[in-house]
């Protein structure tokens, strides 16, 4: 990677460093909270927060755009990880920042499932936040195990509606987007099947790849090197296109199952209240770096890309909330799931 | 042959001079940051992996492997120490090494486990080298209820971790096993046993349950006689193990590395069976089964090679399948992903050197931390001589705040307070903290497949004696549970005649 | 063979009959669902019902025949103390900061000795609250304001 983040990576280096030989060094206190003026925003660093752990695809796609993002804006951008509570804990410390730009949220679809997954919710998206832009969409796949007997998404259908009640659909735990990808594809498909939850992608892909759950949906990064290794059985990809790192991969609009439209949209947010000069200043910086070729071809191997620039706007990024708050409130009532 | 071009390919990428010094910084790191109390393994590694995001995939992935060894080490180094166990494979560490440290013998045990750990790991980076395809299908048969029955399994042989009443050992580990439960319900999402506070929808943190059951209430211990903790230090012997210690470390290192070798390779939990069980091998085998609890070398010998074999061997659904053993596997996982690697099973034919080279680091980790730790081992030694009105607060501090650091929850700190007291109060009535560790360890493993198991086989109880892997397991943890419990109702029933007589 | 009564077996039971009893009760509250579907009381209903039963065995035995063991004094101090510094700790951490959070915690701690003089555990504590914030918030780049909003920085 680029200086700013081989930067970043020596002084936190250099400070571990100096603990093993019990030296102060730097203390910097970056990243602490503080009003200043639009017009020299930045002025310090900015703290993208990541809901998620250190390495995480959401985590990898907020490190990816950090770095070109803060050269546009001029500036440092931290990037922190506040997990727990499948991102809410994250979402919430940021929606009670200062609203000053300095604490910026980057959060993926979990950000509309939570407040029909979660009764107790210490915010809500539409109020408590103002939309930067969306970044990217991570495709889904639908993939069975290896020797699982439907062929083609058509065959799986027809499958799980005569087989309803011995059918396993396995996913990553409550709220994850391999659930919630499942629980639209039971109503896509009309059929109510047998859940099998995990604790992690990791448990639930080992058990498909095992052969001891039938099927599962779940991002193209966790699903695309199984599929490309034969491991086991891919009918479908959920998104309007098709994926280039599986070009053989139809959609599931061509598999003839149209109504199963998902992708782990990811999006930037600021605080409500963060003057419009700032969220504009962060959206342009958003668009610059969606245009590199470095991070479409990072994105690219994760099996993503960059949303086209018109969607990397807050006015889009809204737009698409609104709409998926709606969807999920609907899928996850009818399905009677609670992650409380 | 293949495998010597490979092996070469192997070691010329990981002998480039960043690679090697990257390494080192890596061990060094990880030690570093794992002897903090509250901090394990786990934890360091998460904390440390930004640091690696910055390098050629290559050189991070080998730090990264680095940092895991050192962690691990350090992890080991607190609880022969301090009896400060930073997860379940050094509380095993802890029963007998920290006995060893109150008798002076610390540096010995530190050697053995260091000694014991270099030799599992150069056995089980061959046999990843060689044997990982076929290992990693062995692994995959391994389903639900095969893994509700290795959990079983284990949970009995930890019986073998008390040295008293198997009656309360039994206890403890099932009331381990309950405090499991406490968070949020996997299956449901219903929240159980959390008072409706938030902070708690997570579980107890393991760390803290350790702090307390160990650290906390051993502390408490100390401090009912004052007088005589102060004598313990003065009488440190050599810093080595003596010549009849390490012979009878030799059988204890061999079978706790093929033994955690064998399971680590599980993907579904198997690495945190294997230093318990290698402790209950070598406490069955031994002539000197009395000794097992009050510092005896082979229970640090091999329960320390075991998991060091298995933290290997854990690498092997990881590099041959893409799939995760565990959480640092996971990490691993993601640090793939930052460097543009698709895990999955091509990674071995896409990419060689990495492959390879990450093999080839492993055993330069692991001769690293041989390097860095014996000359060490002198200075971790000389920390006991630091005075108990010191140490003991020292001890309370940094756990609190290693603790609370990791997620930043307060209730993390409380739970040091409550198994604190609930450990020195059950400790006092001649209860045993490691086996409610290991019940506590694993009771989410037992609950989690045995429901899993009755899902998939939609509610049908057989398959756990119609699956093969699963009935062997479950026949193997009834012929422990015999062999435990029987040698108790004949020394009762000697008891009982000695006593007529 | 003599009956011995071993108090701290009665103890040691009745606290596993307690938790056990607890945690039974608490999982009526949840679903239990059937054997094909546990639900989340299911589990820990069987486990805590088995906790409760081992201490009853524990107890009985330690009435008819129990291990003697010898109690030993009970540092009520020190237990009160260090209780008290961690409860502090994790209260305060947020509220005051870590500088005076770790001071005071530590200060506490240092107490739990009865040896102990005031002047020992003013410097120890001092000299443990520097090295903490050397090694967690410098060396290790740990999120938590050295002083908090409570002091009004």
């Amino acid at each position: 990677m680029g200086t700013t983040s081989r930067y970043r990576a020596a002084t936190r280096m250099s400070a571990a460093l100096s603990l093993v030989a019990l030296v102060a060094a730097c203390s910097g206190n970056g990243g602490a909270t503080g009003r200043g003026g639009t017009d020299d925003y930045p002025g310090r660093n900015i703290t993208f927060v990541v809901p998620f752990s250190a390495g995480g695809p959401t985590d990898t796609v907020t490190r990816m755009i950090a770095e070109p993002m803060a050269a546009q804006l001029g500036g440092k951008i931290v990037v922190r990880n506040v997990e727990g509570a499948g991102g809410t804990v994250g979402a919430g410390e940021v929606a009670q920042a200062e609203p000053d730009g300095l604490t910026v949220l980057m959060h993926h679809i979990g950000m509309s499932t939570a407040p029909a997954l979660y009764e107790k919710l210490g915010y809500q998206p539409l109020k408590d936040f103002e939309t930067v832009g969306l970044v990217t969409e991570v495709p889904m796949t639908v993939v069975g195990r290896k020797d699982f007997a439907p062929a083609t998404l058509a065959d799986l259908v027809a499958y799980v509606k005569a087989n309803a009640n011995k059918v396993t659909l396995a996913n990553a735990g409550i709220g994850a987007a391999s659930h919630l990808c499942g629980l639209l594809f039971q109503t896509a498909v009309g059929v109510k099947l047998q859940e099998v939850p995990y604790q992690g992608t990791g448990p639930a892909l080992t058990d498909l790849v095992g052969g001891q759950v039938d099927f599962m949906c779940d991002q193209t990064t966790n699903t695309s090197g199984q599929i490309s290794a034969g491991k086991v059985k891919a009918y479908a990809v959920t998104t309007p296109q098709r994926v280039k790192s599986l070009p053989d991969l139809p959609t599931t609009a061509e598999a003839g199952l149209p109504q199963l439209q998902v992708s782990v949209w990811h999006g930037l947010y600021v605080p409500a209240g963060t003057p419009p000069e700032v969220v504009r200043k962060l959206s342009e910086a958003l668009k610059v770096a969606l245009a590199e070729p470095r991070v479409i071809e990072q994105m690219a191997k994760l099996g993503t890309a960059p949303v086209p620039p018109e969607a990397a706007t807050p006015q889009a990024h809204r737009t698409k909330l609104e709409e998926q708050l709606g969807t999920w409130a609907k899928v996850i009532a009818d399905a009677g799931v609670k992650a409380s | 042959m293949e495998l010597f071009d490979n092996l070469a390919l192997g070691f010329s990428t990981a002998f480039l001079v960043q690679n090697v010094l990257y390494c080192f910084v890596g061990v060094l790191l990880g030690t570093a940051v794992g002897v903090l109390p509250g901090i394990g393994p786990t934890a360091t590694v998460a904390m440390l992996l930004p640091i690696t995001f910055s390098f050629e995939p290559v050189t991070a992935l080998i730090m990264l492997a680095g940092i895991y060894y050192g962690a691990q080490y350090g992890g080991s180094t607190t609880a022969i120490l301090i009896n400060l166990p930073g997860e379940s494979s050094a509380a095993v560490t802890a029963l007998d090494g920290h006995e060893m440290a109150r008798q002076g013998r610390a540096g010995a045990a530190l050697a053995v486990a260091a000694v014991g750990s270099f030799i599992a790991g150069t056995v089980a980076t061959v046999a990843l080298a060689v044997a990982a395809p076929p290992l990693a299908s062995v692994a995959l048969r391994f389903g639900p209820a095969d893994y509700f029955s290795l959990v079983l399994f284990g949970l009995v042989v930890s019986i073998a971790l008390a040295r008293g009443s198997t009656l309360k050992a039994l206890a403890m580990i099932v009331l381990g096993v309950l405090l499991g439960t406490v968070g949020q319900d996997i299956y449901t999402g219903t929240p159980r046993f959390v008072f409706d506070q938030r902070e708690l929808y997570g579980g107890i943190d393991f760390v803290s349950v350790a702090v307390g059951m160990f650290g906390v209430a051993e502390i408490l211990r100390n401090l009912e006689n004052e007088q005589t903790r102060a004598t313990i230090v003065s009488k440190v012997t050599s810093l080595w193990p003596t010549g009849e210690e390490r012979r009878r470390s030799v059988g204890p290192i061999l079978r706790g590395t093929g033994l955690g070798a064998a399971l680590g390779v599980l993907p579904g939990g198997g690495h945190v069976l294997a230093s318990f069980t290698s402790y209950a091998v070598e406490k069955r085998i031994s002539k000197r089964p009395r000794e097992f609890g009050h510092g005896a070398i082979e229970g640090v010998a091999g329960p320390e090679s075991a998991n060091n074999a298995a933290a290997q061997t854990s690498f092997i659904p990881l590099l041959t399948l893409g799939l995760p053993a565990h959480p640092v596997m996971a990490l691993m996982v993601g640090a793939f992903i930052v460097h543009g690697i698709t895990p999955g099973p091509n990674v071995i034919t896409d990419e060689p050197a990495l492959f390879w080279g990450l093999i080839a680091s492993m055993w330069i980790g692991n001769v690293l931390l041989l390097l860095l730790n014996l000359p060490l081992i002198g200075i971790w030694v000389r920390m006991l001589r630091i005075p108990y009105q010191v140490l003991f607060p020292m001890i309370i501090l940094f756990a609190a705040i290693g603790t609370y650091s990791l997620s930043l929850n307060a209730y993390d700190v409380y739970a040091i307070a409550f198994f604190g007291l609930l450990g020195y109060v059950l400790i006092k009535c001649g209860c045993e903290p490691a086996p409610l560790l290991l019940g506590f360890v694993l009771g989410p493993l037992l609950e989690e497949n045995l429901r899993r198991a009755l899902i998939i086989s939609r509610g049908d109880p057989s398959v756990f004696l119609t699956r093969p892997i699963s009935a062997v397991l479950l026949a193997l943890a009834l012929v422990a549970l015999v062999i435990t419990v029987l040698p108790t109702i004949k020394r009762r029933r000697e008891v009982v005649f000695a006593g007529e007589e | 063979m003599e009956r011995r009564r071993s108090l701290p077996d009665v103890l040691a039971g009745g606290v596993f009959v307690l938790i056990g009893g607890a945690f039974v009760v608490g999982s009526l509250g949840y679903e239990l669902g059937t054997p094909l579907r546990m639900g989340p009381g299911a589990f820990p209903l069987l486990v805590g019902a088995t906790v409760a039963a081992l201490g009853l065995a524990i107890v009985v035995k330690g009435l008819i025949a129990g291990e003697v063991i010898a109690f030993g004094p009970i540092p009520w101090r020190a237990i009160a103390v260090i209780t008290l510094a961690l409860l502090f700790f994790g209260f305060a951490v947020r509220r005051l900061g870590f500088v005076p959070t770790s001071a005071v915690t530590a200060l506490l701690t240092t107490l739990a000795s009865s040896r102990v003089r005031l002047l020992t555990a003013v410097a120890v504590a001092a000299g443990l609250t520097v090295a903490s914030t050397l090694i967690f918030i410098v060396g290790l780049q740990m999120r938590i304001p050295l002083w908090g909003s409570w002091l009004g920085f």
